[in-house]
Parts: structure tokens; sequence; C-alpha cells
């Protein structure tokens, strides 16, 4: 594991920087913290005392920019720093009025420096109301971080080789230069959605490894369990099949049954949601999982293998316009529903009239989705919120963030629009571009508050995480068609070959049909055991890609 | 009197322009520093990586888009990677767990479900939504970017039926606002 890393870098200082800290430490800092004014959005500026306006001392002018010098408290506009450096000996360092931002005179740039920083979060820090119990909002906490990451999992998990239901599958390898694992699924009559999701469970990593090292032992659980029914049984009876070496596609009949009766309520034979499938068995799995097992943590984090791999923890905070004070909840998430990153409102021209825009001048994408859900957002002025700090309902601002990354991140794209006004719903056909290599470091609470403050160099929560940000994507659930009658294909990506999984059809396909198709469950999973993975699965040489239409002869 | 009128306003609008190229001015200074403090701290983003991978996309989607370009996007298959063939629908025959009768398999969806007596009489249930925090304060508003997720009983689903995804609350988090 990769020790934990700040996830911006420390800049060198210019040398009048350097020699300034040398000079001067930290005490112009310190006297100028009493002029610094933040506000509640995060800002910081300088004020001369008494609020009397800043003019420059060499002009008197009092537009553009003004730098107030560290070291002798004179305010010079950009035209006039130089002549101020100039005319003072050593007065290299300004401070940019407007913004807090050390200027230097000689290099004429904005410099950096991780002290500076620190005082003008020690005045956020004072400024922002504390809550009752006198924690603050944000700031530095030493939290004993819970290594929650890949580290755990991975300690309980049993190497793969070590299995002894992979000792007879080595001997059928030499027989098949495909992956493990690759088969085909049977379409019991529309549950493509079903089998979309199995394809990608089948294939999530830590996921797969439980379930292939005896995690859940049917045998055991038929003893243990007084109710027949178990989702994790039918589950681990799939994954036996799928990797037992048969290529003949596998019909889930039982566990459709199964999962029907675990879902009484959707049991129905139209089509279903692919999403609301994935989210459901994670249900199941769970219900029963904590049933058989009396672990339960008191921090509360379950211990069943699909919270273990697939949750992780959502940050919602709501800041007060006003005070500043923000509210902070964290809530597990198995998964993020994005909505797409489109421009909801067409341009008009000055009549009102609609204008024709472009369409292909945006495209959307994954990262556009991602900045979308962690963007700041104005809630309305119907949706004032009490604040505790001023003790009335204020105009607010909500941001996500993502608190706690899981081992497998499912990022479910909302394609689907229901407007209970006109009572109408549509599909979002709009394609998506995904990325197959995702660093979600902007997206962590840590960023996401830095951002807020300006990206000021100072270790906010969470920095001090060992837990992996990057992931690789290794399926991708896709639908096509309409609303009422669509069709679910996912696409695995096996030790870097994509195949594609149509309900019993296995394929391999070239990565651009996969670029071009149109996602609607992306599953990535933490870097190093997507390629750890990769080495479990090896076998013989992989086939060169052949032409689907010609019959295949005997590999090997 | 129309004179010093005229001079008046050409001193205001002068003004207004005045004051709007003020603000203009400050505003792209702020965003130039803004983004120049990104780029030193290493905060930004690999723009040419992200320019490759939307290249690499739109040439993608121009390929399969492209009817000279048979194959793959057909879905027609003439053998999986196994040299197996597949009919459309699924012909094996095995028993039905609940009646014990013989079904084709890609019949079986249908049957289990007259079978096992269920139908359209499903009802909503309370979904337990993964993103319930999103959607915490948008509750009532109808559609907004975060349109109601948790409680509508058919959103963000891709194909007709009933709804709500079964389950129940994971929640172990602060409780919301008053």
């Amino acid at each position: 594991m990769s020790t934990g890393n700040p996830s911006y870098t420390n800049p060198k200082p210019c040398k009048h920087l350097a020699d300034y800290k040398l000079r001067h430490g930290l005490t112009g800092y310190r006297s100028l913290q009493k002029l610094f004014k933040t506000t509640p959005n995060g800002r910081t500026s300088v004020e001369k005392p008494n609020t009397t306006m800043p003019r420059c001392n060499s002009c008197n002018g009092f537009q553009g920019r003004l730098y107030f010098c560290l070291i002798c408290s004179t305010v010079s506009c950009s035209d006039h720093t130089l002549l101020h450096n100039q005319s003072e000996n050593g007065h290299d360092v300004a401070v940019d009025m407007e913004r807090a931002e050390l200027y230097c005179c000689v290099c004429c740039d904005q410099v950096y420096d991780p002290d500076f920083d620190k005082a003008v979060m020690s005045k956020h820090i004072m400024g922002i109301p504390r809550d009752k119990n006198g924690d603050e909002s944000i700031g530095e906490r030493l939290v004993k971080r819970r290594r929650l990451g890949s580290g755990v999992v991975e300690e309980e998990l049993v190497d793969l080789s070590k299995s002894k239901q992979l000792v007879s599958m080595r001997d059928r390898r030499a027989k098949s230069c495909y992956p493990l694992g690759l088969r085909g699924l049977t379409n019991l009559g529309s549950t493509c959605f079903m089998n979309s999701v199995l394809q990608a469970l089948l294939h999530a990593p830590p996921f797969r490894n439980y379930f292939l090292s005896d995690g859940h032992n049917r045998e055991t659980c038929r003893k243990r369990s007084v109710d027949r029914l178990c989702l994790p049984c039918d589950i681990d009876a799939i994954f036996s099949a799928v990797f037992s070496g048969d290529r003949a596609p596998y019909s889930p009949a039982q566990f459709l049954y199964s999962w029907w009766q675990y879902s009484a309520n959707l049991a129905n034979y139209e089509q279903q949601d692919a999403h609301e499938f994935f989210i459901s068995v994670l249900d199941g799995i769970h219900e029963k999982e904590s049933k058989l097992s009396n672990r339960n943590r008191d921090n509360g984090d379950c211990l069943c293998i699909a919270h273990k791999v697939f949750s992780g923890q959502l940050r919602s905070d709501v800041t007060c316009m006003t005070c500043g004070f923000t509210s902070t909840t964290d809530e597990p998430c198995v998964d993020i529903s994005l909505d797409l990153d489109t421009n909801n409102f067409s341009p008009k021209n000055i009549a009102n009239k609609p204008i024709k825009s472009n369409e292909n001048s945006s495209i959307s994408t994954l990262l556009g989705c991602l900045d979308l859900f962690t963007r700041q957002e104005k809630l309305g002025s119907d949706q004032k919120l009490h604040c505790r700090n001023c003790q009335e309902m204020r105009d607010s601002v909500k941001q996500m963030s993502i608190k706690r990354l899981p081992l497998v991140l499912c990022l479910h794209i909302k394609r689907f629009e229901h407007s209970p006004v006109r009572r109408m719903s549509r599909k979002i056909d709009r394609h998506l571009h995904f990325p197959f290599s995702l660093d979600m470091t902007p997206y962590l609470s840590s960023s996401i508050v830095r951002n807020r403050f300006g990206n000021r160099i100072f270790a906010f929560e969470g920095d001090e995480s060992d837990i992996s940000t990057e992931f690789e994507i290794f399926a991708v659930v896709t639908h096509s068609g309409t609303l009422e009658s669509g069709h679910y294909v996912t696409y695995l990506r096996l030790s870097d070959q994509w195949y594609k999984c149509d309900d019993a059809w296995i394929t391999e396909v070239d990565e651009g049909l996969v670029r071009a198709s149109q996602c609607y469950v992306m599953f990535y999973v933490q870097k190093m055991l997507y390629h750890k993975a990769n080495e479990d699965l090896s076998c013989l040489p992989i086939s060169p890609r052949r032409d689907t239409f010609l019959p295949i002869a005997g590999c090997c | 009197m129309s004179v010093p009128n005229e001079d008046n306003m050409t001193s205001h609008s002068q003004l207004s322009s005045h004051f709007l190229g003020d603000l203009l001015d400050s505003i792209i200074v702020d965003v130039a520093s803004e983004c120049h403090r990104i780029a030193r701290l290493g905060l930004d983003r690999n723009l040419e990586e992200e320019e490759e991978e939307l290249r690499l996309s739109a040439q993608a989607r121009v390929r399969v888009a492209d009817p000279s370009n048979s194959g793959e996007a057909n879905s027609k298959y003439v053998v999986d990677i196994f040299g197996q063939t597949h009919p459309p629908v699924a012909n094996e025959i095995f028993e039905c767990m609940n009646c014990g009768r013989s079904i084709m398999a890609g019949r079986f969806a249908p049957h289990l479900e007259k079978c096992m007596g269920k139908g359209r009489k499903a009802r909503p249930k309370a979904t337990r939504s993964s993103t319930a925090a999103q959607n915490r304060y948008s509750r009532g508003s109808p559609v907004s970017t975060y349109s109601a997720y948790s409680n509508s009983t058919s959103t963000n689903r891709l194909s007709n039926g009933t709804s709500g995804a079964a389950g129940e609350e994971y929640s172990n988090g602060t409780f919301p606002e008053p």
C-alpha cells in the first residue's frame, strides 16, 4: 500500500519569499491575520483597519489590484509595486488584498507558502462558529483513520490460488485460451436486466474472490439457517457454474426464483431496471449475511460481503450563507447516481425567443457528471434551512462529496427523467464519455472542502487517508432501445481485453465499441485490485483477435 | 436644456462602462489567480489525457456509426468466442421449481410469474435510496437537478413495470436538519 501522500504538491518558494521567511519568520503573517476578513463562502481578503479605503501610496489610486507590503504595510497598486520594491530594499513580498494571496514584487508572480495559508485558515476556523458540542465544522482534525481500504479485505480474503475449487479449474484452463469465468447467461424471458448485472458481479474482483474462496459455504448455510431462502447461496451456485470451465450458457433460473421470492413486490414479467436489480441483490445479501453472522462492530460498519465491497460514504455539507456554519452529514452508499451534465436551459436571444443551440459543441463526460454531483448548490429561498448558529431560517448552500471510497465503485447514470408535473417519463439517450481509468481525488471530501476555501495548503480532514483513489473500469452495463422496450448488454474488461456479454452470447470486441456504447451503470475497481485480478486470471496466451464470423478451430 | 441632458447621459453611460470594465477586470484576475494556484499546487486535472480520451471516444463513435463497418456493431452473431451458436429464444428445458412442470428456458420467467401468482399487483414499496443525502433538501421540487429519486415510484428506471428497490435503511449516520 502506498503511504498517504497529500493530493497537492508543496511548491518551492522563490528566492525572495525564502529570504523573507528567513528574516521575518511568521511575525508578518501573524500581524496580518488581524486584518484578514473572511466570508461565509470561504473567501479571504485583507482590509485596512477602520475599513478605510486602501489607496496606492505612490499614486493615490484605488482602482485595480492593490498589494499590501508584508514588511511595512504600504499599499501599492499593480503599477507601483516595483517602485515600492526598488525604493525600499528587501520589501519583496506583498499580499493581494482582494484575495489574500502572496505576491512577489520581484518575480511579478503569485507565490505560495503553507505557513501563510495556515494563517488564513486559522482565521477562517476562528471565524466559523462551533456548534454546541464544541466541534469545529471544518478544520484540521487528526482523526484516527480506520483502515477500511483494501488492506482489510485483502487480509481476510483468501488468495485465489489457494482455493480448492480452482485446482480442477487449472486442468481445464489448458483447454481454453479464454479467461476464467467467461460464460454466457441464458435470457429467461426479458431477464437481460438480471444477466447484465450478474456478469458485472461475477467479475468484481473482491466479490468474486470471496465466493470462489468459499466465503459463503452452502452446506454450512443450510445447516445454520432455518430460512431456506438465501440469495448468497444462489449466487455461490452461479459462481461455481460460471467458473467451472463449462462454456455453454448457464441459466440462472434458481436465482431468479429466489430473487423473486425475496423482492416480492418487484416480481413482474415486464422489463425491469438493471440498477434497481443491483441494489436489490446487495440488499438481499446483506439481509442474509447479517442474520448469519453476529459480528457487528460498534461503529456500524457492516461486514457483509456486499458492503465490504461496494459500500462507501457520501458527505453532505450544508453551509449557512449568513454565518458560514457548516452542518455535515455522512451517509453510507453502495453506489452513486449521477445526473447527466447537460445544460438544462436553452439560450435565448434578447427577445426571449430560443436560439438553436449547437448540440455538438458540448459532450457529456463522466467527470462532468461528477463535477455536477459535487458542485455547490444554492438552495432556493423556498428551501431555507434552520441554522443552528443563527437560530433562524437561512439561505444555504449544499455540497456533496465522497467521504470514503469503496473497493468497487458503482456509478449509475440517471438516464430516466421523470416529471410528476407533466406525468411524463423519458429516457435520455445522450452519449456519455467515460474513462477507463478514473482518479477520484477531486471528488473526495478533503478536496472539495479545500476547494471551498480557495485551495489553501492545509491538512484538511481526510488527507491522511491511505486509500487509493485510482480506479480501473472492469464492467459497463449498457442500455439500448426505448424506455418500454430496451436491451441490456454488459461489456467486461478482463486483462485489458473487452468482451461483450449479450445474454448467452460472449464475443470479443474492440475497446472502441465500448467507448461508443451508451453506458448506464459503470463498475470501477481500485487499480491495485484490478491488476491483481488480471494476474489471477492469466492463462495461456490469449488468442489473437479473430473474426467472429469464422468458427474457431480448436485453440491450444 | 437638451444639451446638458445629453452630456449627462454620455457621462453616465461612460461611468457605467467604466464600472463594468472594473468589475470584469476584477473577475478575470480572480479566475487567473485561482487557476494559477490550482496549477502550481498540482491540483489541476491532466487536460491532455482528457482531450485524448475525448478524441478516442469521438473516433470510436464515428467508426461505429459508419454503416460500412460491419461486424461488432451488428447484433447478428454467428458464433461466440467459444464457437457456439445460440437460438434467439433459449430452448433448453428444465423443471420449474415451483410447480414441477417442464418449461423452456426462454419462457421460464413469464411462466414463473404466473406460477408464483405474481402479476401486476405489486405495490410500490418505500425505497431506500442509496443517495438519500442528495435529495433530502430537494424533496418536493419537480424536475430539479436532483430530481426526486427516493420517493417516486418509477424514477430512474429504464423500463416499465412496478417499482421500488427492496431493502432497508442502512443509514447509521446523523439525522437531517430539523
